[in-house]
């Protein structure tokens, strides 16, 4: 009896371990060593007239990239659409997400299906259906051509806002599903309560609602947001050939160009913003709230 | 404060009706109680006034202005849910001043107005605590606060009690019942516990399928309910299935002839409240009816004994004694006397 109870302890951190173990393996082997590899490129010379890459330890692939302001017109590009992208998706996300949390239908689970349905659909896929959507000669500009509402076909197709909608196509069920959860979790009475006290809806919302939503807000747009930074096939397909943003550029660089320290110069400064983007947006949002 | 109108008010999803035409006259510092089973409408009845459902049909006045179109936020109906829903993210104090907020109330009110609140619900000095901090009964007494403070013209409780464990809703249900006397609160009382209401009421509503069955005092009720599910629902009854014969007689499905007071000719069944039959070893004398049967099953209740006796192969009959020394406590399969005056039965004509 005293020998079971001794050996417990120990068995059950064995277990944890054992648990723990794949995961972390995983990670280690998948995404770390990856990561640092590509670091280390990062940091080597790139001798363009033989496409080699030449051993070395220099930053001068940071310092091309910021001083280039080709790249960092690209950059700000990718930063300007995520949060654009991130904005729209909460201000759409929210209504809906609401709608799914608080329905008492029974076709509640029909509801989040249709939620998450288009995820079912590869982007590649997806983009290519916007290509026969948007184009000149895609259906919204034929109806449009056709009802005689416009004499010149609208011009969405690889621009910006072609790139823009197809992302926030792609990251509102994101958005949708981490609000709906929290939300769900938040009392009804909670909102009657402010109604009862004398709270228009309005009111309620501001110092409700939203205060207890905060957590599905604050992983709602983190996870929109580094998608939408890191999006490839979006911008690829809808952007065209001149439209571009990180994710493009760094596949451009390793297969194009085949310049492996630039391309991973450039992963290493997307993550970089990325990180301190969303840091920065979760500090100044929880300070706000805390107030 | 102020008297509450309810003029019939329906409430109506497709077919099915949840409230209909339900009419209440709430006096100035009245406490009444909706008592009925769940979903008998006395919930909806209550949102209807608060104002978080719209009426099919009907109104709602509140100080004889009538508020069935306005939403809540402008009715001035302090409500405690039975949740409590407090704000969680909000400290105790700044639950009970969000009311006062909306109300544009100086910041020195709102701050007097808080503590005076919270005294009243005896948590002074709680008020820099978290809800999440404080137990089930001390989170109600918040709730009380929070709907008080902004000294509503009508307080609504929404089953307030039934999330406290049975010893301290019993010295809940004082506190709160001394508190609207004292200050004179107009309050509205759902409940499916009829203990609990007949403690609290000054008027009992008793609902069933969406309609008031009856309205009363607790000794109205009890005494001369007006339907038989108000004999079931109100205090226990057991029902004796029969036919009236004639006017004072009534025959049992059993085939016992019985005296009883009223009732048409026909179908009917033959309400008697278990204490007032009367029980003993030997034969009785001097009542209307007296019969005999064997003891089927004793249940030993403390101050009573529950004694199940077996008229006949189709009527048994509860009979509740006090307990006593030297009373009757009988085995079962023994044989007992019981015994009613006509009076005592009441007959429901089906």
């Amino acid at each position: 009896m005293t020998l079971v109870i001794d050996q417990r302890p120990r068995s059950n951190g064995l277990t944890a371990t054992a648990l723990l173990a794949p995961a972390t393996i995983f990670v280690a082997i998948c995404l770390l060593a990856p990561l640092a590899i590509l670091f280390r490129y990062s940091l080597n010379d790139f001798v363009a007239a033989k496409k080699m890459m030449v051993e070395a330890v220099t930053v001068a692939n940071y310092i091309r990239f910021f001083t280039d302001p080709y790249y960092t017109a690209i950059l700000w590009t990718t930063v300007r659409i995520s949060i654009t992208v991130t904005a729209v998706c909460l201000v759409l996300g929210f209504p809906l997400a609401y709608v799914v949390a608080r329905t008492q239908s029974r076709f509640k689970h029909l509801l989040i299906i249709l939620i998450v349905l288009p995820l079912f659909v590869g982007n590649a896929v997806r983009a290519a259906g916007w290509m026969t959507v948007f184009g000149s000669k895609g259906f919204l500009n034929a109806t449009l051509m056709g009802l005689g509402l416009i004499d010149k076909p609208l011009e969405i197709m690889f621009t910006e806002k072609a790139v823009v909608i197809g992302i926030i196509a792609v990251n509102l069920p994101f958005m949708v599903l981490s609000l709906q959860s929290v939300i769900e979790g938040i009392d009804r009475a909670v909102e009657e309560a402010a109604f009862s006290l004398g709270a228009p809806p309005l009111t309620m919302f501001r110092r409700v609602l939203w205060p207890l939503a905060l957590p599905g807000i604050l992983s709602g747009t983190i996870l929109t947001f580094i998608l939408a930074m890191n999006a490839y096939a979006t911008p690829f397909l809808l952007g065209g050939p001149l439209f571009k943003m990180m994710a493009p550029l760094v596949y451009n660089q390793f297969t194009q160009q085949t310049n492996w320290p630039f391309g991973g110069a450039i992963a290493f400064i997307l993550m970089a913003v990325t990180l301190t983007l969303t840091v920065a947006a979760n500090l100044i949002f929880q300070r706000r709230s805390a107030r | 404060m102020a008297r509450l109108d309810i003029r019939n008010l329906a409430k109506r999803y497709g077919d099915f009706y949840a409230v209909r035409d339900v009419s209440l006259q709430i006096a100035d510092g009245e406490f009444l109680v909706l008592l009925g089973p769940s979903g008998c409408g006395k919930t909806t009845t209550l949102r209807m006034v608060a104002g978080f459902i719209e009426p099919s049909a009907g109104h709602v006045a509140l100080g004889g202005s009538d508020v069935t179109r306005l939403p809540p936020w402008k009715r001035n109906a302090g409500m405690v849910f039975q949740s409590y829903a407090l704000f969680p993210h909000m400290t105790v104090a700044q639950n009970v001043a969000f009311g006062l907020e909306m109300r544009k109330l100086p910041k020195v009110d709102i701050d007097k107005r808080v503590e005076e609140a919270l005294a009243l619900v005896r948590l002074g000095g709680y008020g820099a605590r978290l809800p999440r901090q404080l137990s089930g009964g001390q989170q109600q007494r918040v709730a009380l606060a929070r709907a008080l403070a902004i000294r509503p013209d009508v307080l609504l409780l929404d089953e307030p009690l039934s999330n406290l464990d049975a010893k301290l809703r019993q010295e809940v249900r004082v506190e709160i019942r001394e508190l609207q006397r004292q200050l004179g609160l107009t309050t509205v009382m759902v409940t499916h516990d009829q203990e609990e209401a007949l403690t609290m009421a000054d008027r009992l509503v008793v609902m069933n399928e969406g309609s008031v069955c009856q309205v009363g005092s607790q000794r109205d009720l009890y005494e001369r309910p007006a339907t038989r599910f108000v004999a079931g629902f109100v205090g226990r009854s057991t029902f004796l299935a029969g036919t009236v014969e004639a006017p004072g007689r009534f025959q049992t499905d059993g085939g016992l002839n019985l005296a009883c007071s009223g009732g048409a000719p026909g179908r009917a069944v033959l309400s008697l409240r278990p204490e007032r039959v009367e029980i003993a070893a030997t034969p009785l004398s001097g009542l209307d009816n007296r019969l005999s049967g064997a003891v089927e099953f004793v249940s030993y209740l403390g101050s009573l004994t529950d004694i199940h006796v077996r008229l006949s192969p189709a009527d048994r009959l509860v009979v509740q004694v006090a307990n006593r020394e030297g009373g009757l406590a009988p085995d079962v399969g023994q044989t007992v006397h019981v015994g009613w005056p006509a009076s005592a039965g009441q007959v429901f004509n089906e």
